[in-house]
């Protein structure tokens, strides 16, 4: 018999007499309408997320009232996700920091006090000189996610150190940038990616759980394609959102892809659904890979995916009968399995040879920008060793969280001895935290630059409080979608009293290290103005506006004057890839197996809620309200079996026998037999995150293992098991 | 007369809850308390699976059991259609959430007033569209007049199969659900 | 089936629970009220009988009633959320809205249950009454007893029905929506306004002139209770779902399957008594003997216990229920 309990509070109150009347609607209602400030409306982009959509921000007085989607900017055409029409519940979360804190007590115990930014600063140049002496300043590294990483990239120049890191490379796309590289000499990201899911007459994902995957503008070309009757073929072993909007689901054993799409390559060839005067005249190793994959037969991929052998084919007929309009979308998060650059070469080929590289509905080019570069005026050092972030790969493009922290265990090829963090939970962002806990044992200095008390932060020693990016300036952007653009963002609302701009930061951590002759400008907005001016545009009008494209700029389709251009080194599509070979790596993509849970235990697969940003947003209080918790699907037959019910609480067990908090169960018919599924960013271990504390499971602590792409050094994450356990 | 109303493609919906998120910024509406929401519902057996993703908002219901049960007049029906409450009438009682079969409304916890969608009206005042249509990333929800025929809700009514929820309730709603399947292979 | 809801309301989801204690609370003492209005009205008419003045029955219990109404609407405006509107009750009246008829029935109620209580003042009470204003009304209420006699009576059961009808008019909640909900508020009602005149009857001839009554009471409570289960279960879906609470045995469920066993041991048990009391020796004279009289206010008290149980038990069960059909 469920008594609400706010009317009990609110029966309760009433005994407490006056308080209540003095809380009356009139009073304060009536308080409200007097107090109306003025309402300003202030042009910016978003950074709940990295989509960077462009914002209106209703301002009342000096608070921030509302945000809206800016109707110019092409990222967001006047809509905002959840997420992003959220922002002032990270503007104003209490639980923000606040001031600079030094480290009081033993690592990950949260004992902090309060500092000054000069005894902050200090701090970290004592240090740092330390370390210099030592080791060298190349023993000092960065990881960095979102617009703050470039200052303090800037800083790390100056300072003389090549390893910058970024979870974006190794941990989400950079496989997939990579492949497409070696194929296409360029990958499809943009401020955007490039796939014109609104034209489309067929698409495939693979993965690629869009709609749960909340990207403001990608969504909204994904919906309006189903408007327009894209038919969709989703490959997940969940019955994902996308799915649900699928003509045909083909739950794929997870793992096995690359025997997928290596069939429907064989059969696009063997059935002659390719596209041949393209690939004539744009492919080169059409002979070679058609050789490669001929054994790659439907039943064969049957067996390894364990699909109905009628529905791959159906579907990859499906694609070849609307080609060229069509995409086998390339997806985005791509650290999967360890052979995630092969895959991406895979889904790379399928492209080619439908067609679809700079056709409607396909993938288009990137749109024409001539801009200027500002003249440098300054000149970094050059570092006097090489960067170990990128690690032993021949193909890796960026620096390599996992490379950096193995170092920092190993010593090896050099001792790092500093990190520098913003921007990224790195205990939440890279697998095996254990490792990430031995890693940080070994630094004599963890500096980190964040909003919020995270997990990483509380694993710091000098925490530096962010300006968020409604309180800051970035730098110009430059937007390209099918048309290019540029965007300001420019503080919406005075920031915090004692938080500071990354751009500010880094350039106070130059003065403060004598490196004062790198610091490029006084003021960020300034360097904005000018970059402006260079570029012709009315810096005045962008921050009214918001918005300004660059004219002339749209070229998004193949016609006789706008053919495409292939950096590879062949200058040609690459259906068979030299590099690789030349590398010792598959030229053309092979099967390989991964090993598979075994009996009671799951594969864990992990995606977003389309509310959350992994775990930067948990404890926003107007998303948290929405979703505050992750349940582990289980399925249905499965839960049966082991006499589990929707709801039942339960932990997971990792294979090195740890134990996730205790969460709930989704018992559901939408996920196969083999795994289980969870959303990532939950599981806060920080006190200080009042509202994510202790709430949901860390998948990343089930993640004890991660498996290594040879080609480009990305981490593989869907290598683990689980075992689920009940609790009462 | 304008007649408004909304309609909603499910077709489109996926369940992103960019609605709710706006509602709630642009109606202040206080914590955990929602004026809109969206369910996600599936039937069938694995791989035979169906979803729906349904959001659901006050319907503006043209026989509105919230208004009949509300005894001081603080809710009341405009003449174009929004079902609105009047804050300074309205005693708490709560009669109108038990009359409303929909579970539309709710009581505002910071000052005790029933609290429901109202299409977000200051806006339309302004000629704006309401927050959760505006912000809509699927373009699923859609408003407009009814009594114009050229409107984008009377042709998308007039075009496709529409449903009510509760129509035995006998509540008329001028929320109006189309939903579409994709054609499965 | 599997279902996912985001944005829902904790106040209506996974059901309603806008009304807790309070309600159920006003409403058994609303229909206390009108019960006693009623069976207080019967007494003092009693046909072809004189007219047991001076009988504390007769005249306290139409003193306690306006008591028992305030106080039940006490409850009810404890649980309004915004207390300062309370007056917009009385700035308009509602047609269609049964708690506008309601704070205007109740409102006409309470003159007439005055009138009729000073109409019923006892001689000897007179005595210590100094002239005056009061003295001048009781007097003029005397002469009129029997009208304001008749007047309760009908606005007793007005009141007891309109507890049922605030309810039973809500579509949304198939429990509720019954209309023999209503007949069983009036049943329950007038049955533990007998209750109460045994409680507070002094002779013995009262004490059983009303336990003949409350048998019937009782039956017909019992009847129309399980009419009440019956025309539920027989009707559609949701109808027949809303009564489930009362017979799941779960631990979700328990205080309404309790509700039940208890009303089924609680009613009978009070006809038993009842029919225990009648088989007494009752010579008009006679005193009581405290068996006697432990055992007619024993009964009396399960009433009015059974009466407390049927509101609580429908107005939480109620909330349990949802209108469901074509979705
Ligand atoms: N709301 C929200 N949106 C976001 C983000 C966010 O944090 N919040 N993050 C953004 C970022 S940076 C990224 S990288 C993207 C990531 O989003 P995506 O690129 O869409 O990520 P994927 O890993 O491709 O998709 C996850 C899906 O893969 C399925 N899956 C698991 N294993 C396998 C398998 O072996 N084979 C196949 N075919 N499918 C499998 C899972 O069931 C799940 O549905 O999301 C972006 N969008
Ligand atoms: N187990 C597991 N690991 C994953 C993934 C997964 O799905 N599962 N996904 C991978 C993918 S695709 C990606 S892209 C990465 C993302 O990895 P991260 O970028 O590390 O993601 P978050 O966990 O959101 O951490 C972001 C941090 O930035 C802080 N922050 C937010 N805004 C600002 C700002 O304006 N300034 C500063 N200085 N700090 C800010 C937040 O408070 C938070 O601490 O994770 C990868 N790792
Ligand atoms: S997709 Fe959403 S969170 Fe990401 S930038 Fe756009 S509005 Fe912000
Ligand atoms: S949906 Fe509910 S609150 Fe809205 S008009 Fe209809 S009955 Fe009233
Ligand atoms: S809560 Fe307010 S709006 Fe609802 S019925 Fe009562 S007075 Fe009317
Ligand atoms: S119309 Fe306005 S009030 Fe109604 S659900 Fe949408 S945003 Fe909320
Ligand atoms: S914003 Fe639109 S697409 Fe997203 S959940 Fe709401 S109705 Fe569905
Ligand atoms: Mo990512």
């Amino acid at each position: 018999m469920a008594i609400s309990r706010r009317n009990f509070l609110k029966c309760a109150a009433l005994t407490a007499g006056g308080a209540v009347l003095a809380e009356s609607p009139f009073v304060r209602a009536g308080a409200k309408a007097v107090i109306k400030k003025d309402i300003r409306y202030v042009p910016s982009f978003c950074e709940m997320c990295f989509w960077r959509c462009g914002l209106i921000a209703k301002v009342e007085g000096d608070r921030l009232v509302k945000l809206d989607g800016n109707p110019l900017h092409p990222q967001s055409r006047g809509r905002l996700c959840a997420k992003g029409q959220s922002g002032m519940g990270l503007l104003y979360d209490k639980d923000r920091l606040k001031t600079p804190l030094i480290r009081t007590g033993k690592r990950g115990d949260g004992k902090y006090r309060k500092a000054s930014w000069n005894e902050a600063y200090s701090y970290i140049a004592e240090k740092l000189t330390a370390i210099r002496k030592k080791y060298g300043p190349e023993s000092v590294a960065l990881f960095a996610h979102g617009s703050g990483g470039a200052y303090m990239g800037n800083f790390m120049e100056a300072w003389g150190s090549p390893n910058h890191s970024h979870p974006s490379y190794a941990q989400c796309l950079g496989a997939r940038e990579v492949a497409f590289t070696l194929t296409f000499g360029q990958g499809p990201a943009s401020t955007a990616e490039r796939y014109d899911m609104a034209n489309s007459r067929v698409m495939a994902l693979f993965g690629s759980h869009l709609g749960e995957n909340m990207h403001n503008s990608h969504i909204q070309d994904f919906v309006d394609g189903l408007g327009n009757g894209t038919k969709l073929i989703v490959i997940d072993p969940r019955y994902s959102t996308a799915a649900t909007k699928s003509s045909m689901w083909l739950p794929i054993k997870p793992g096995t892809d690359i025997a997928l799409i290596l069939a429907w390559i064989n059969i696009v060839i063997k059935e002659n659904w390719y596209d041949h005067d393209y690939i004539a005249k744009y492919a080169i190793g059409f002979k070679e890979l058609k050789e490669a994959v001929k054994n790659y037969t439907p039943e064969w991929a049957a067996k390894k995916t364990d699909l109905p052998k009628h529905q791959i084919v159906e579907a990859i007929r499906e694609l070849g009968r609307y080609k060229p309009n069509v995409l086998v979308h390339p997806g985005r998060h791509y650290s999967w399995y360890g052979d995630d650059t092969q895959r991406g070469r895979g889904l790379a080929i399928l492209n080619a040879l439908l067609g679809t590289w700079g056709r409607k509905g396909g993938i288009w080019l990137p749109p024409k920008v001539n801009l200027a570069k500002l003249k440098k005026k300054i000149k970094y050092p050059k570092p006097k060793r090489d960067s170990l972030a990128y690690g032993d790969y021949p193909f890796s493009s960026a620096g390599i969280t996992t490379e950096v922290r193995q170092a920092t265990i190993s010593g090896k090829p050099y001792p790092i001895k500093a990190w520098f963090v913003i921007g990224t939970n790195l205990m939440k962002t890279m697998p095996a935290p254990e490792i990430t806990k031995k890693a940080i044992d070994n630094l004599d200095l963890v500096v980190n630059i964040d909003l919020m008390p995270t997990d990483m932060v509380m694993m710091s020693d000098v925490i530096l409080p962010a300006a968020s990016y409604l309180e800051r300036h970035d730098d110009l952007a430059v937007v390209t979608q099918k048309n290019a653009g540029i965007a300001i963002r420019q503080p919406v609302v005075k920031p915090w009293k004692d938080v500071k701009p990354a751009w500010l930061i880094a350039n106070e951590l130059c003065a403060k290290m004598g490196l004062g002759k790198y610091i490029e400008y006084k003021t960020l907005e300034e360097h904005m103005r000018e970059k402006a001016k260079l570029w012709n545009i009315d810096y005045d009008k962008l921050s009214r506006v918001g918005y300004i494209p660059i004219p002339d700029s749209y070229h998004p389709y193949i016609t006789e004057k706008n053919q495409p251009k292939f950096d590879t080194d062949s200058k040609k599509i690459e259906l068979y890839s030299s590099a690789l070979d030349d590398e010792d790596m598959d030229p053309v993509p092979r099967y390989t197996h991964h090993r598979e849970p075994p009996a009671g235990s799951f594969r864990l697969i992990y995606g977003r809620s389309p509310v959350q940003t992994f775990s930067r947003s948990i404890n926003n209080k107007w998303l948290w309200e929405l979703k505050n918790d992750n349940a582990v699907w289980l399925n249905a037959d499965i839960a049966r079996q082991m006499g589990i019910k929707n709801g039942d609480k339960i932990s997971l067990i990792n294979e090195k026998g740890g134990k996730s908090n205790v969460g709930r169960v989704k018992v559901t018919e939408r996920i196969r037999k083999d795994c289980v599924y969870l959303i990532h960013g939950f599981g806060s271990t920080s006190k200080r995150m009042t509202m994510a504390y202790g709430r949901g499971i860390d998948d990343t602590q089930m993640m004890t293992h991660y498996a290594t792409d040879p080609i480009c050094g990305t981490n593989g994450l869907r290598v683990n098991f689980v075992k689920l356990l009940k609790e009462s | 007369m304008k007649h408004y109303a909304m309609v909603i493609d499910q077709s489109r919906c996926v369940g992103c809850m960019a609605c709710i998120a706006a509602c709630v910024q642009e109606n202040q509406v206080p914590f955990e308390n929602f004026r809109t929401r969206v369910l996600e519902i599936t039937k069938g057996k694995f791989p035979e699976l169906r979803t729906e993703f349904r959001p659901e908002l006050c319907n503006h219901c043209d026989n509105a059991p919230c208004v009949m049960a509300c005894p001081t007049g603080a809710s009341y029906k405009r003449e174009d259609g929004i079902v609105m409450i009047d804050r300074d009438k309205c005693v708490g009682c709560k009669a109108c959430i038990a009359a409303c079969p929909y579970d539309a409304r709710y009581i505002n916890e910071e000052y005790g007033f029933a609290d429901k969608c109202t299409f977000c009206l200051h806006r339309l005042k302004k000629d704006l569209e309401p927050a959760c249509v505006a912000t809509c990333i699927g373009k699923s929800r859609i408003f407009g007049d009814l009594s114009d025929r050229d409107s984008e809700v009377s042709r998308l009514l007039a075009e496709n199969e529409s449903r009510v929820r509760l129509k035995a309730a006998g509540t008329k709603p001028r929320v109006f659900y189309i939903k579409r399947y994709p054609t499965k292979k | 089936m599997e279902f996912t809801i985001t944005g829902a309301n904790a106040l209506t989801y996974p059901h309603l629970h806008i009304w807790d204690w309070r309600v159920a609370i006003y409403l058994f003492l609303g229909g206390l009220a009108g019960g006693c209005m009623s069976m207080a009205a019967v007494a003092n008419l009693r046909p072809g009988k004189d007219v047991p003045k001076n009988q504390a029955c007769c005249w306290r219990v139409p003193m306690m009633t306006p008591i028992i109404l305030a106080v039940g609407m006490g409850f009810l405006f404890l649980d309004l959320q915004v207390k300062e509107h309370m007056y917009r009750f009385y700035m308009t009246l509602q047609p269609l809205s049964p708690m506008s008829w309601g704070s205007w029935i109740l409102v006409l109620v309470f003159p007439a249950m005055i009138a009729f209580a000073l109409s019923t003042v006892p001689e000897s009470a007179m005595d210590n009454l100094k002239d005056g204003m009061i003295r001048n009304l009781i007097i003029k209420a005397q002469n009129s007893m029997r009208p304001l006699a008749k007047l309760n009576f009908l606005l007793g059961i007005l009141l007891s029905i309109y507890t049922g009808i605030l309810l039973s008019s809500f579509m949304a909640r198939p429990l509720w929506n019954s209309s023999i909900l209503p007949v069983l508020f009036l049943n329950s009602g007038m049955s533990t306004g007998a209750a109460t005149m045994i409680l507070m009857a002094r002779r013995n001839s009262i004490k059983l002139f009303f336990t003949k009554v409350d048998i019937w009471l009782i039956f017909s409570e019992i009847t129309v209770l399980v009419l009440l289960y019956y025309g539920q279960f027989t009707s559609p879906e949701a109808s027949r779902e809303s009564i489930m609470p009362f017979f799941t045995l779960t631990s979700q469920y328990f205080p309404y399957f309790i509700s039940i066993l208890t009303l089924s041991i609680v009613l009978p048990l009070a006809i038993i008594l009842k029919f225990l009391e009648l088989s007494g020796d009752h010579s008009e004279n006679l005193e009581l003997t405290f068996k006697q009289k432990f055992e007619m206010n024993a009964s009396a008290v399960l009433v009015l216990l059974g009466g407390a149980i049927i509101r609580f038990a429908l107005v939480y069960a109620g909330q349990l229920s949802k209108f469901t059909g074509l979705s």
